[in-house]
């Protein structure tokens, strides 16, 4: 009936989860806090689910201009379970692995899934970073081509899970930048 | 396969250029399009990095969690698979909650066919782990201004946000210093005044020097009037100047404990070498990473393409108009950066008679550069002199304004100084032609460095001027008394009038700012000037010049370190209330990771500048001998030789054989030696990380070609 309540989880699930992800207690506590709130009445909240939608529009994610890529790759079947969420929230948090980071990070951006960022899956990452309408094709293949010249070693024109790794490890803000506080507490 | 592989073709191969590749020209263009993705899929090298990045290998039949087909290597695998399993977290992997419960479980049957001994070590290492997060839990509560910087981070982007965790970072680091200073110093000067310990104090030589010198007036009590008060409050005299604020009330030489004595002069001393000590300790360490990060991408641009498009995204931000902004400024950048190339190149094709001229004329405008500067010395030496030789009158002989003005003179002059040159060297630099990053930190450097850091010398030295020149005998005298407090007094002044610049400027000129914008937004001329920007260099440069007062005067007013923490944390508030309410934050983009790195930076040039004149006050300039625990040694340094003389003589010889020339030049050439070896050492590495790159880049090009010819050859069986 209505909303559930919060101490609904027990002990022993708080203290699994804190092992097994990257989140602290209080911060495992806020999140099953919002995912109550989201959550259809009545449910138990290790069997409830979120859409994407809803995921899409919690505050942390509303103006990420890759939060549909986020909802594809934490979600399962196209639905979040809380423990998808936890494990959204642990890959972001600041105390998450680089290794981690990057990743998901190379999941996000592969748009078109195929294992290996491309120049097509670089294009549609610069135009969604710049917003723009107005966008040159000849900016857009500048500044493809300077990516690839940096970062594809092997000279294939995409960007393999190694040769990102590589990238990734030597760039000094991605550490900062990929971190999303989920609660609101 | 071959449509994926004629659009391929078609998505238009771009004009890049690989390092050295002389085999490109004879083999044919078609070799070199990109395979079909699904071939490379089905590569063993991918399907390994696969394997190692999401799944797990088991070979446990009986729990039935099979999770890929494993490799004909079982065995050797196998071991290696157990021993990650132990080592690596849990967490580490790429999976989700559900699937790493029955890794979990898993490795828990697993730990049955483990030794006794592994079992223990495996479960003490867990435990150790869950302890240390639990303390990491901990402290993070501790943590000061936690929800401010996040918030602040959430709308205005890590830029920003680096300059607010830097200034949480001084103010730790001022109370650290502040604490060592108690510890040392004031703890046994309290322990005296309540009468807990015995103490024994300074001894006046009377015999070798003249009776004048060893008595310090301070200024006469008798009718003062209020205004006097405040005059002292702010210029560190009168009633100020006898109190622990300043070097010469710390008359104690050694205090007696049950077994010991304490020895304060040397004391004070030590306290000085820690803190600065522990304040390079301290940046140093912070600024590591930064740096290893620069000398890995020695051969690039420090701001990559690569950073700037996979993390350029601040992905904590929350708020919608902080987003457009950062799209805005990612926008400007990128173009920024794709401009500068583009005159880069235009740099490399200059002809030389453009070349002589450019320089030519840098040289000229570098040496107007340098006259500008010199005549803001010239005017703050003068500004400082006329402000000493006034001090000394009678304060009811003047106008309290005009009293107030002459104290506060060199502090004036030193701030319009650094008003003006900025806007000077703006003008200057571009007729030089650099290039815009170039630019920006040419500009920087000569604020910084130039400007603000060395007018602190220029105080330096005209102290050391006047107690080595004869300028008035009563003047002489009276420095001889007691100069260190008179520095001390310097100091503090500078420290107060900087703080109380920032807060004027915060309040009377921002928040009017704001308001007219708001209110009168419909005549043109306010909305042209709007809003203040939140200028992080401008902003990072005040603080670091505090910074630097802290540091030169805590050696001459032990309390300045406590004052200086006070003054930030306001300023922390102040700063984020302005940035809040009454500015608008800068389209110009400052990255986080360049920032810290750069604010470190310029924190170091500020210590490495506030070391200079302590050490020549130290070491060379004579004690005063009214004042000070120092009276009875010659030079503050004298202490430490002193104290030597008093250890066993096995000891003092070590010593004396450590600090000795006999010593030192070997010790350096084998510092040189070891040196050269890891240059070397670096300069093949790095050659051998080319061959490498080129070498892969070759075996990828036989491999697409291999493809190639593997899918024409499918091709034709099948037809």
């Amino acid at each position: 009936m209505g909303q559930c309540l919060r101490y609904q989880m027990h002990w022993e699930d708080l203290e699994e989860y804190q092992a097994l992800t990257f989140l602290t207690r209080n911060e495992i506590l806020c999140i099953h806090d919002t995912f109550l709130k989201l959550c259809p009445p009545g449910k138990y909240y290790k069997e409830a689910t979120l859409t994407m939608d809803q995921v899409s529009s919690l505050p942390a994610l509303r103006v990420n201009p890759f939060r549909d890529r986020i909802c594809r790759v934490f979600s399962h079947k196209g639905v979040f379970s809380f423990e998808d969420v936890l494990g959204m929230a642990s890959v972001f948090s600041e105390q998450a692995c680089p290794s981690l980071k990057i990743e998901y990070a190379f999941r996000i951006y592969d748009f078109n899934e195929n294992g290996f960022i491309d120049e097509e899956d670089l294009q549609r990452i610069i135009l969604r970073l710049l917003n723009s309408d107005d966008m040159s094709e000849d900016l857009l293949m500048d500044l493809t081509n300077h990516v690839l010249s940096e970062s594809d070693l092997d000279n294939d024109n995409m960007l393999s899970f190694s040769e990102f790794e590589h990238a990734m490890a030597k760039s000094p803000d991605f550490m900062n930048s990929f971190r999303i506080h989920f609660w609101g507490c | 396969m071959s449509e994926s592989s004629a659009s391929a073709l078609q998505l238009g191969r771009p004009s890049r250029q690989p390092a050295v590749h002389p085999e490109n020209l004879s083999l044919d263009a078609s070799c070199f399009s990109s395979p079909p993705v699904n071939f490379l899929q089905e590569l063993p090298s991918y399907r390994s990095i696969a394997r190692r990045r999401t799944t797990v290998h088991s070979r446990d039949k009986q729990s039935g969690t099979l999770l890929k087909s494993t490799d004909s290597y079982s065995s050797q695998l196998e071991d290696r698979i157990a021993e990650n399993l132990s080592s690596q977290s849990l967490r580490n992997y790429a999976l989700n909650i559900s699937e790493k419960r029955r890794l979990r479980d898993i490795q828990e049957t697993q730990m049955k066919y483990l030794s006794e001994w592994d079992q223990w070590k495996r479960y003490s290492s867990k435990s150790w782990k869950r302890f240390l997060e639990k303390a990491r839990e901990m402290t993070t509560h501790l943590e000061l201004w936690r929800e401010d910087i996040r918030s602040i981070e959430g709308k205005f982007g890590t830029g920003i946000q680096s300059y607010f965790s830097f200034l949480r970072f001084l103010v730790l680091l001022n109370l650290v210093i502040f604490l060592i200073i108690f510890m040392l110093v004031l703890l046994p000067i309290l322990l005296t005044k309540y009468k807990i310990t015995n103490s024994s104090f300074v001894l006046i030589p009377f015999k070798d020097t003249d009776i004048q010198c060893t008595v310090y007036p301070v200024s006469s009590s008798g009718l003062i009037y209020f205004y006097s008060y405040i005059i002292d409050l702010l210029s560190g005299t009168g009633f100020l100047e006898e109190t622990s604020l300043f070097y010469g009330h710390y008359t104690i030489d050694g205090v007696k404990f049950q077994n010991f004595t304490y020895d304060l002069p040397l004391a004070y001393l030590i306290s000085t070498i820690a803190y600065l000590a522990l304040s390079l300790l301290w940046i140093v360490k912070r600024s590591v990473e930064g740096f290893k990060i620069n000398l890995i991408r020695s051969e690039e641009h420090f701001q990559s393409y690569c950073n700037k498009i996979f993390a350029g995204w601040d992905f904590c931000i929350t708020n919608r108009s902080m987003a457009d902004l950062k799209h805005s400024s990612l926008r400007y950048e990128l173009r920024a950066d794709l401009e500068e190339e583009r005159i880069r190149q235009k740099i490399a094709e200059r002809t030389s008679e453009e070349t002589i001229r450019i320089y030519s004329l840098r040289l000229f405008l570098n040496c107007i550069v340098l006259a500008v500067l010199g005549a803001c010395f010239y005017a703050i030496y003068v500004a400082t002199v006329f402000s000493q030789e006034h001090m000394k009158k009678e304060i009811d002989k003047m106008v309290f304004g005009e009293n107030l003005l002459i104290l506060y003179l060199p502090s004036i002059v030193i701030t319009l100084a650094n008003f003006i040159t900025p806007m000077i060297f703006a003008k200057i630099i571009r007729y030089e032609d650099y290039s815009p990053g170039f630019e920006i930190r040419l500009t920087i450097l000569r604020c910084v460095d130039v400007m603000r850091l060395a007018t602190i010398c220029v105080l330096g030295v005209h102290a050391v001027s006047k107690i080595t020149s004869g300028l008035s005998v009563s003047l002489t005298l009276f420095w001889f008394q007691c100069w260190e407090t008179q520095v001390g007094q310097e100091m503090y002044k500078l420290m107060i009038f900087d703080f109380i610049i920032i807060l004027a400027v915060t309040l009377f000129v921002d928040f009017p700012r704001k308001l007219l914008v708001t209110y009168c937004s419909s005549w043109k001329l306010i909305q042209c000037w709007g809003q203040q920007e939140f200028a992080i260099p401008d902003n990072v440069l005040g603080i670091v010049y505090g910074q630097t007062i802290c540091w030169i005067g805590a050696f001459f007013s032990p309390l300045l370190p406590a004052i200086a923490t006070l003054k930030f944390i306001i300023i922390f508030y102040v700063k984020e209330w302005s940035l809040l309410y009454t500015c608008r934050p800068s389209p110009r983009p400052f990255r986080a990771s360049n920032s810290n790195f750069f604010f470190l930076l310029v924190l170091l040039i500020g210590l490495c500048l506030a070391i200079i004149p302590l050490t020549i006050s130290i070491s060379r300039i004579p004690s005063s001998k009214a004042c000070g625990p120092f009276t009875n040694f010659n030079t503050t340094w004298e202490v430490i030789p002193k104290t030597v003389s008093t250890f066993p003589s096995s000891l003092q010889s070590f010593i004396h054989g450590v600090t000795s020339e006999a010593f030192a030049v070997p010790f350096f050439m084998i510092i040189c030696l070891i040196m050269f070896y890891f240059i070397a050492l670096a300069g093949a590495h790095k050659r051998v990380v080319i061959q490498l790159r080129e070498q892969l880049s070759l075996e990828s090009r036989d491999k697409r070609y291999l493809i190639q010819k593997l899918t024409e050859a499918q091709r034709d069986t099948r037809n």
